[in-house]
């Protein structure tokens, strides 16, 4: 088969991602089931409801980053099976020519599965180093347990899902003609709708072309947003968490937060030049500087890191209210949560100048770019 | 435009494996003319090409556009030298996929300031194909966007490398004869690359090279159409 277990494993980002998210996961839900073991020994009513609310802190928690980061997951997953079909089209389509059915070849694309194994196993197996600290500062009277069973949920389930997840979606692309895949055609671009084409006609060239390279990638628009989020997100509530509840807290969100915008933002752009290669050695070669160049590829994504950014203060606002408003109910110390106009500035400014220097980073990339690389291919 | 090789040498390879693909090449180019570049493969056709372009820089000697020394241009201005004077045409056509082909057109279009690009895609004969991708295209097709391309530019030199190499003997014929009727009609030099002798007929002057060197340079007396070689 020509699909290899390598192929599989280095799907880093996909592994970052969901080692991120069984880490979170299995703490919480081994706390979890661990203080439902206690919960018959307690009697007194004002503990009970402190328990209780502890509960659905860590439901709602588990539920929102693991949900999350599931859905992130699984765009990758598409992501990278549909950028895999597309750079061995022609393979592929030797291997449909010769009569190989569409579910025969999909079934190698099991591999893809294995970085999310990789990745849960490697949370799972991570959080446990941070598991006495973290019932500590939770409560320290739940005394701490190896619960098996959430090996199955954490790690066997999720692979296996993705797995099979992969075949499927596979299956569904290989469902071409086989002339489609062996000629080498880019499908993608053909056959597009043309309705918008009339009406933008005048604008220049790099902004038909920035607006062409946004376009044509809606999974790379929806991982440069959620980059942005993340980090807008987790940071702020991370400054919030630090007044609120506990410092250890702080640090999880901040450590996630950075790991998952970084993983999605350079999985973004990195694809982002590499599929614009030839485009940029050739208008290089044309006479377009590299700032032209850079702006029309890296350029139009620029918008959608500021809109992601907007979305995750929102959220983040939303979420801690909530969060304060169950916490409150069981006691009546917590002040009302006001939003932190200072670790906002704080966090605006440090994304825009990481944003910007990634950026720099690329065009810098994009600089060296010459056409003599495209020719000998 | 008049240029000028003085003594032009190119190796690639590391230090102690040196292998040199130019070995001293000097002539000059008439404003106008139109140049085909003949020479078996592995020759350095390409490599020189690319040279005079200013896409790659010779480790040794010098270019000169009227007098001005291209060698000594920082990358910006070689940049800017590109996008003022200078057209490609490739053999491979390097279409930018995501765009259609009136919007590849512009591309070059946009350089120069030119606002009626779209002539250039009627002469070409591709006005029905406007809104069409690349991928929409046959090969002969493709090459004639890039031709358009490159002429939206109104480059004062077009480079061509093989632009026939893809074609069949019928479209090469057809792209052949839309250059030279361009040519005459915006008036440009031409300097191609190709591995058909019979296209050498039809060019003003004709320079053979052989590893890295320049074997025979001669001037053609009478000069045929694209429809009157053989091929
Ligand atoms: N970037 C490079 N690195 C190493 N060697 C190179 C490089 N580019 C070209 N060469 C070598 O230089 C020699 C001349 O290459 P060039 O492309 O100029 O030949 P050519 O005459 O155009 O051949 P063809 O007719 O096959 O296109 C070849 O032997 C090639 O292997
Ligand atoms: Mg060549």
């Amino acid at each position: 088969m020509i699909i290899q277990i390598k192929d599989g494993i280095k799907l880093i980002a996909i592994s970052i991602i969901s080692c991120c998210a069984v880490f979170v996961c299995n703490l919480f839900m081994n706390f979890n089931i661990d203080i439902a073991r206690i919960k018959g020994l307690i009697s007194n009513p004002e503990v009970m409801t402190f328990y209780e609310a502890q509960l659905t802190m860590s439901r709602v928690t588990c539920a929102v980053s693991g949900g999350c980061l599931l859905l992130t997951s699984v765009i990758m997953l598409f992501f990278y099976i549909k950028h895999y079909i597309d750079s061995h089209r022609k393979e592929l389509g030797i291997l449909k020519a010769l009569g190989y059915s569409n579910i025969k070849i999909a079934k190698g694309f099991w591999v893809f599965g294995l970085s999310v194994f990789t990745g849960c196993g490697l949370g799972f197996a991570s959080s446990y180093a941070l598991m006495p600290l973290f019932y500590k500062v939770m409560n320290p009277d739940v005394p701490m347990h190896f619960n098996i069973i959430l090996a199955l949920y954490l790690v066997i389930l999720p692979a296996v899902f993705f797995c099979g997840l992969a075949i499927i979606y596979s299956c569904k692309k290989l469902k071409r003609p086989v002339l489609d895949l062996l000629r080498d055609r880019e499908s993608s671009y053909a056959g597009k709708k043309r309705r918008k084409e009339q009406k933008d006609k005048e604008q220049s060239f790099i902004q038909d072309l920035k607006q062409a390279t946004v376009k044509g990638r809606p999974a790379l628009m929806f991982f440069i947003a959620l980059a942005s989020f993340c980090y807008s997100s987790m940071m702020q509530m991370s400054f919030s968490m630090d007044e609120l509840s506990s410092r250890m807290f702080a640090v999880i969100l901040i450590v996630i937060g950075i790991i998952l915008a970084c993983t999605t933002l350079f999985l973004a752009i990195i694809t982002v030049v590499n599929a614009n290669t030839r485009s940029i050695a050739i208008m290089q070669a044309f006479g377009y500087s590299w700032k032209d160049c850079s702006g029309a590829i890296l350029g139009g994504y620029r918008l959608l890191a500021y809109i992601g950014f907007a979305i995750g203060t929102i959220y983040q606002y939303l979420l801690i209210k909530s969060m304060v408003s169950i916490f409150s109910k069981t006691s009546a110390d917590i002040p009302e949560y006001k939003f932190d106009t200072k670790s906002f500035v704080v966090v605006l400014i440090s994304f825009v100048i990481i944003y910007e220097l990634v950026m720099r980073r690329y065009s810098a990339r994009i600089k060296k770019i010459s056409i003599k690389e495209i020719m000998l291919k | 435009m008049m240029i000028e090789l003085m003594d032009i040498t190119k190796s690639y390879g590391s230090e102690e494996n040196l292998y040199p693909v130019l070995r001293g090449i000097s002539f000059n180019i008439q404003d106008g003319d139109f140049v085909v570049l003949l020479g078996p493969s592995g020759s350095g056709k390409s490599t020189l090409l690319n040279v005079i372009s200013g896409l790659e820089r010779p480790d040794s000697g010098r270019i000169l556009y009227d007098n001005t020394d291209i060698t000594a241009m920082s990358d910006e201005e070689l940049t800017f030298f590109r996008k003022e004077y200078v057209g490609f045409i490739f053999q491979q056509y390097y279409l930018l996929p995501n765009l259609t082909v009136d919007k590849n057109v512009k591309m070059g279009a946009d350089l120069a300031g030119n606002r009626n690009y779209r002539q250039i895609i009627e002469a070409v004969g591709l006005v029905d194909k406007m809104d069409k991708y690349p991928s929409e295209l046959s090969g002969g097709e493709q090459q004639r966007v890039a031709i358009a391309r490159a002429l939206a530019k109104k480059p004062r030199i077009l480079f061509l490398d093989e632009p026939t190499g893809a074609l069949d003997e019928e479209t090469g014929r057809l792209v052949l004869d839309y250059l030279c009727r361009l040519r005459e009609e915006y008036r440009f030099t031409m300097l191609m690359v190709t591995h058909n002798n019979n296209i050498a007929e039809m060019a003003g002057t004709v320079i053979r090279m052989n590893s890295g060197r320049i074997v025979d340079r001669y001037n053609n007396s009478t000069i045929k159409s694209a429809y009157e070689i053989g091929w």
